[in-house]
């Protein structure tokens, strides 16, 4: 459904993503893990147009486009397919939590107001969140705030999710109910993308597990596989350091 | 005793004569200027923000021109020295063109800070529900910026309604212009010139009550919060 073809982009002289190949296909849910600075979150960047890339290809459906010449029209009929959820939230501060979830709704797909607030009633109810509707971000916690901006991306059903760390601003407890969302998303076949430090989420709830390194993509494969056979040195040194914390000596 | 009554006289009869010209003249020349200066400094800190590539320099040689000379020695400018090359523009509206040039460029710069001080993250959030710039400027940044902005702009309001006093100097009878021609006339400048005082520092009362009712109803509303205190702050990561 959406494919990325040899990915470049570099930021001055560093050169943060060096030939990326990737693709998700309709109803799956990868997981894109990797150490900071491996470009996990640049390549969700690129994918969403925040930041232009260098050199690529962009294949979307029916659309194949070299990723440098896309124009201003195409972004934003492409990004109305896309949901971005981002690691600081970014809810409108503006606005309450209903006019977050219909904001998109109403201007941006001119839907009318009366039934753009019955569908952000629907998705606040379904994360949970309807008892809050009339907050302002400022009086939400990190894992509510969390939880409206996930409900602010699929209220456009976008053919695709985009998560970039949602998690890793949250303290644990926060954490388990902003996950809870998103696996309640991934067993109803929602598409998603997801950078994260979360282990135990990407081994349940992910198809593919794609690992970068250095901008570059070093493994990818089924969740399972890639958490008890990886294949080479560097996955492998990376699931010591983060699913066995208890092995460090101090 | 018989001249601290014939001062009582004065200041109760200058009183009224020293209102009106605050009520007709000082009052109007405020919000008139206040009001064009508002909407070209919105003009002047959008074509920086968006910037707008003529415009956006022209925008900022104007700002230190306007910054950089003094507010008197444009009003002369305008007064007294378009007249001598023909231009005469009559005081009132001379005043009003002076003193809202100057306001402008200040307020462009209180405007242009307020813009971008709304985090990068709430233009990324407008693109990605599919908003267009235009969009998210008008619905997402202005509002967050105009709250921003809100108590330096009427801390200039209040500085302008001071300032106008400086339109006497161009023969503008104004409040303090008014003043002074009665202090002129009874020979008592310290009562007269402290009786203007006053007037100015009721006017700025006024506004900053003004200012505190108007800063209330910004907050946007907070509903009860139901027992709820896990409130934390979702700041920029």
């Amino acid at each position: 459904m959406l494919e990325i073809k040899n990915l470049h982009k570099s930021f001055q002289d560093t050169e943060v993503l060096k030939g990326i190949d990737f693709r998700v296909n309709k109803g799956e849910v990868i997981a894109l893990l990797g150490s900071s600075g491996s470009g996990k979150t640049t390549l969700l960047r690129c994918i969403s147009f925040l930041e232009s890339a260098d050199k690529g290809e962009l294949i979307f459906d029916d659309f194949r486009k070299d990723i440098t010449h896309i124009r201003k029209k195409e972004i934003r009929s492409l990004r109305m397919k896309m949901g971005f959820v981002f690691q600081g939230y970014h809810l409108f501060h503006n606005k309450t939590a209903l006019q977050n979830v219909m904001e998109g709704l109403v201007t941006a797909r001119k839907i009318p107001v009366s039934e753009a607030k019955k569908t952000a009633e629907l998705m606040l109810d379904k994360v949970g969140m309807s008892d809050r509707s009339d907050y302002y971000p400022d009086q939400l916690s990190g894992g509510q705030q969390q939880r409206v901006a996930i409900a602010r991306a699929i209220a456009l059903s976008p053919e695709v999710i985009l998560f970039d760390e949602p998690t890793s601003a949250l303290d644990p407890e926060l954490t388990n109910e902003v996950l809870q969302v998103m696996k309640m998303l991934a067993n109803e076949g929602t598409t998603m993308i997801v950078v994260t430090h979360e282990m135990n989420f990407a081994r349940e709830v992910a198809d593919r597990i794609v690992f970068m390194e250095n901008g570059v993509i070093v493994e990818e494969g089924g969740a399972k596989e890639f958490f008890t056979f990886p294949k080479i040195e560097s996955t492998k040194r990376f699931l010591r350091r983060t699913l066995c914390d208890y092995e460090y000596s101090i | 005793m018989i001249m601290s009554e014939r001062l009582v006289n004065i200041l109760i009869t200058s009183f009224m004569k020293i209102l009106i010209p605050c009520i007709q003249v000082t009052i109007p020349l405020t919000i008139i200027v206040f009001a064009i200066s508002l909407v070209l400094a919105f003009f002047l800190a959008l074509v920086q923000v968006m910037n707008v590539r003529w415009l956006k320099n022209a925008a900022r040689i104007y700002i230190w021109i306007f910054r950089g000379t003094p507010l008197l020695v444009q009003l002369f400018i305008i007064f007294y020295g378009l007249a001598s090359l023909g231009i005469s523009i009559p005081a009132f509206p001379s005043a009003v063109i002076a003193f809202s040039l100057n306001l402008a460029a200040y307020n462009s710069e209180t405007i242009r800070s307020a813009i971008l001080s709304v985090p990068k993250g709430q233009t990324e959030a407008g693109y990605m529900v599919g908003m267009n710039y235009r969009q998210i400027m008008i619905r997402i940044i202005l509002p967050q910026a105009m709250r921003m902005a809100f108590p330096n702009l009427f801390n200039s309001l209040i500085g302008l309604t001071k300032d106008t006093s400086l339109a006497s100097s161009i023969t503008v009878i104004e409040l303090f212009k008014s003043a002074q021609q009665i202090a002129g006339r009874y020979f008592e400048p310290f009562a007269l010139y402290c009786e203007a005082a006053v007037i100015y520092l009721l006017l700025c009362s006024l506004l900053t009550l003004l200012q505190s009712c108007l800063e209330k109803k910004l907050i946007w509303k907070q509903p009860d919060r139901k027992g709820d205190n896990r409130i934390e702050k979702g700041g920029q990561i």
